[in-house]
């Protein structure tokens, strides 16, 4: 780099590099700017090299994103703030290009250097060069000017303030659709620096016609920035203005305060909100839906059943799927809100209808809520209802709404209370251990441990442990070396018919489901009922079966007594680290090791 | 034989096989480790590879990497599962890097329970074209680990045979082969050729047209199924199972059940709106297909399902 040391050098290398063909040499050209710009002195920048960037605007994207930036932070190189207005110049241009990125990057270099002129020069230049952008007649320019007016609106006197605020409302229903989402998107820039009489007249009505656009991502933007005005509002005015629409788009609702506990007037509020849940955009219908519940919260049960419900109705069979999915993540928060006599006359037939929804995502939202509705109408009524429509979800073609209904077991269980459950619902936690999707027979695993807790030790004794422990058994049958298992023999039809279906995986699923009982059940039944069949199960063919069933003796050490463990579980083990399969092996002496050591620390 | 069970020895792997589950790609030196692992032991596997049942049958991948995340929650996870995938590992999805780096370190940690053939984008050639050399380079910041990926491609078995009865690989027949034996005598360690055997295995596809036909894919040759029945006579096969052909439904039969298209990259290149599906081969050998669906993604956008034709 020695070359720019000199000082009438550099100029010339700018721009030889500047009209190379190579954009790398371009690019690296400009990213040295400032070096360049100490060479060349402070006058000869202003004079020469300011002048030259203005007039070589024509280059590539990425050479005009460099320049944008570097420029942003010359204010030193051009003799400092007195003469930081030449800057304006070449980064006007820049934000008319056709590239977003270049323009945004244009605005920020602006914002950053406006922020440091001084009161006299943003008047004398900035202002101009906010109002030529802003009836510039391609709608770049445009775009860029509603970014810089909260940089040029302080400082004006009044009289321009007044005009630079009709600009602005001007942008605000602009043309071009691009034009209005930026002065959407800058609205509460513009705003935070606006006086309050003129806030609540301009600004509030320059923000309500932008909730109103045509266009749904304007609206959208403009709702954005709601918390950031909402603060500048006095919290009558927040709450009469902002309220309604934050209510029903924020995600943040933390954003406003506490402006939630204020008063408002319900009247003007719910009509919005209405005509909202039924836009025309599906956009739109998905974030009002999404927030049904929380607008319910803040409603009287007589309007919430009067208006919200027929749109919710109505949402319910919405032609969007995401719609249907959004209303179906939330509705279930109703029902506390409107009652049970409601809820059960009117919100639970919707509510049966998404349970069927063609989209999983809408049945799984509906099941994940459920626990919700039990509270409000009660067990027998659900149980009634919604278990015809959850048996049907258990054999769902979706294998994630399965997972959703076993998920849900546990707590069913526990509403439905023991008498209820085995009738409907025992045959299914058994039926998912044979399911074809691995991670739904380990949930059923899970599940059966999980009821066990629930309904104890002799209920699970009663109900689980024979339907468990003889599968395997059976299908030990078939293996030569367990013809004498053959006079255990009483075996239900359906448990033989399971034999009959051999499979490893479930065979798997069921040691899995006995290594979780183990610790419900204590040690007396392990040892009698579970051991023998997990020993039994060590002579299977198959060696996954084999070094699972390691890892479940492994896992029975710490729950039977020691004189087991050398009696019944080491021999086995012992057996098993002499297999012909390395991964049996494995597992076995992994299983030797952790009995050694439970023996040394004991 | 004896000394493999040392509990600590596979410790690292272990490590590393859980980190590789999360997305997470190894370092370059890890990935040089496990490889020449690797190599020890595929270079001991037969080109027809014999492999026991029950075990899983899984085609095409292609980097999909949370779609394999998908699989093994349908499948089961391996160890406790068997799995046969043929091959095409990488190219075309985001995660080539983290999908055959897991799949290999499987290989290494469980070398009973997985088996891992040989697919035509297993090259140098063709990840150079379609995505896995540029992934590397992005993630690497050299070529390094492509070249030690695509060299021990050289060493992945070309075909397996579960129970003597389901010949396993990834493109098709050949006219040079005739017998599995002509397949076990020649060396594969190489890149794949153009043509001739080797290349026609990686490449061809079956025809509704009997005999055999020139390849739209400018490499292997098309077969009929007078073809697959004299090879599986020939050779008392059951059943041909390959992969290399996206077919919507995941799986998909041919030639009077003598071969089976499995595909297991759901919704190909991420807007193909395909199923995808797995083979299990049970203890009795009963055969069962198991279909599913892209694994839901956080943060991507939810692409529309169905793409017109005309994209493809």
């Amino acid at each position: 780099m020695s070359t720019v040391e000199a000082p009438l050098y550099p100029i010339a290398v700018l721009i030889d590099e500047l009209k190379n063909d190579d954009i790398q040499l371009r690019l690296n050209s400009i990213r040295r700017l400032s070096t360049i710009a100490r060479a060349l002195g402070e006058e000869r920048t202003r004079s020469e090299l300011i002048p030259f960037l203005s007039e070589n605007n024509d280059d590539d994207d990425e050479v005009l994103l460099a320049m944008a930036e570097e420029l942003g932070v010359f204010i030193p190189y051009v003799g400092g703030l007195e003469h930081a207005h030449v800057l304006l110049t070449p980064l006007e241009t820049l934000c008319t290009v056709e590239e977003t990125c270049v323009r945004d990057k244009a605005v920020e270099s602006l914002c950053k250097i406006g922020s440091q002129m001084r009161e006299n020069d943003l008047i004398e230049w900035l202002t101009p060069l906010v109002k030529r952008l802003a009836a510039g007649e391609w709608f770049t320019a445009r775009v860029s000017a509603c970014g810089l007016f909260h940089i040029a609106y302080p400082s004006a006197p009044e009289t321009l303030k007044t005009e630079l605020r009709s600009i602005y409302g001007q942008l605000c229903q602009d043309d071009m659709p691009m034009v209005r989402r930026s002065a959407a998107s800058n609205l509460w820039k513009f705003a935070g620096t606006v006086e309050s009489a003129h806030l609540k007249a301009d600004i509030m009505q320059m923000f309500e016609d932008l909730t109103q656009d045509d266009q749904d991502t304007v609206r959208l933007l403009a709702v954005e920035g709601c918390a950031a005005l909402g603060k500048l509002l006095e919290p009558q005015d927040c709450a009469a203005r902002i309220l309604p629409v934050i209510v029903i788009f924020s995600q943040r609702p933390e954003g406003y305060g506490g402006a939630n506990a204020i008063e408002f007037p319900e009247t003007d509020l719910l009509p919005a909100y209405v005509r909202l849940l039924r836009d025309n955009e599906a956009e739109v219908r998905i974030a009002a839906a999404g927030k049904v519940t929380k607008f319910c919260q803040i409603l009287s049960p007589e309007l919430a059943i009067q208006h919200i419900l027929p749109c919710v109705k109505e949402l319910s069979l919405d032609s969007s799927q995401h719609v249907r999915a959004a209303l179906a993540s939330v509705m279930m928060g109703m029902a506390p809100v409107l009652g049970k006599d409601a809820t059960i006359e009117q919100l639970l037939p919707i509510f049966l209808s998404l349970l069927k929804d063609e989209f999983p995502d809408v049945r799984l939202n509906i099941i994940s809520k459920l626990d919700q509705v039990n509270q409000v109408i009660g067990i027998d009524l659900l149980s009634q209802s919604l278990l015809p429509a959850i048996v049907e979800l258990a054999e769902d073609r979706h294998w994630r709404v399965r997972l959703a209904i076993i998920e849900y077991i546990p707590l069913l269980a526990n509403q439905l209370g023991v008498g209820f459950f085995d009738d409907k619902l025992g045959g299914l936690c058994m039926q998912w251990l044979q399911d074809k999707v691995y991670s739904i027979r380990d949930a059923a695993a899970n599940n059966l441990k999980r009821l066990a807790e629930e309904f104890g030790p002799d209920w699970a004794m009663q109900h689980i442990i024979p339907q468990v422990c003889p599968i395997i058994l059976t299908i030990d049958l078939l293996h030569p070396k367990s013809k004498n298992l053959c006079s255990l023999g009483v075996l239900s039809a359906q448990v033989l018919e399971i034999a009959n279906d051999s499979h490893y995986l479930h065979r798997m699923t069921l040691l899995r489901a006995i290594s979780l009982l183990g610790p419900v059940m204590g040690s007396e039944i392990t040892c009698s009922k579970l051991l023998p069949v997990v020993v039994n199960a060590s002579n299977d063919r198959v060696p996954n079966i084999k070094f699972n069933v390691a890892k479940v003796l492994q896992s029975l050490i710490s729950v039977v007594d020691q004189s087991v463990v050398e009696k019944t579980i080491r021999p086995c083990l012992v057996e098993l680290s002499e297999d012909p399969d390395v991964d049996v092996r494995y597992f076995a002496v992994q299983g030797l090791q952790s009995i050694d050591q439970v023996t040394m620390s004991s | 034989m004896t000394s493999s069970v040392d509990s600590n020895s596979h410790g690292n792997l272990d490590e590393q096989i859980s980190q590789l589950m999360q997305c997470k790609p190894l370092s370059e030196q890890e990935v040089r480790v496990l490889c020449d692992k690797a190599k020890e032991i595929l270079m001991d596997e037969s080109n027809v590879q014999p492999v026991k049942s029950p075990v899983t049958i899984c085609g095409d991948i292609h980097g999909q990497f949370h779609d394999l995340a998908e699989l093994f929650r349908i499948g089961g996870k391996c160890p406790d599962t068997n799995y046969l995938f043929m091959g095409d590992y990488v190219d075309r999805g985001y995660y080539s890097v983290e999908t055959v780096t897991l799949l290999v370190a499987l290989k290494v940690r469980y070398p009973q329970r997985i088996t891992i053939l040989r697919g035509n984008h297993e090259s140098r050639q063709i990840t150079q074209v379609y995505g896995f050399y540029d992934e590397c380079l992005r993630k690497y910041g050299s070529a390094n680990v492509w070249k030690i990926f695509t060299d021990l491609f050289d060493y992945f078995p070309l075909t397996a045979l579960v129970e003597s009865e389901i010949f396993c690989l990834h493109g098709g027949l050949s006219p040079s082969i005739e017998t599995l034996d002509n397949i076990r005598n020649f060396d594969r360690v190489q890149e794949v050729p153009h043509e001739g055997p080797m290349c026609d295995l990686l490449w061809s596809d079956p025809d509704d047209r009997c005999g055999w036909g020139i390849s739209p894919r400018g490499a292997g040759y098309t077969f009929g199924q007078d073809i697959s029945e004299q090879f599986n006579h020939t050779n008392s096969l059951k059943l041909i199972a390959r992969a290399h052909q996206l077919v919507m439904e995941g799986y998909n039969w041919g030639h009077e059940q003598k071969v089976v298209t499995i595909f297991s990259a759901p919704n190909y290149c991420y807007r193909c709106g395909n199923m995808a599906s797995i083979l299990e081969v049970d203890d009795c050998q009963g055969h069962t297909f198991i279909q599913f669906e892209p694994a839901p993604r956080r943060g991507e956008p939810d692409v529309t399902r169905r793409t017109p034709d005309y994209f493809l």
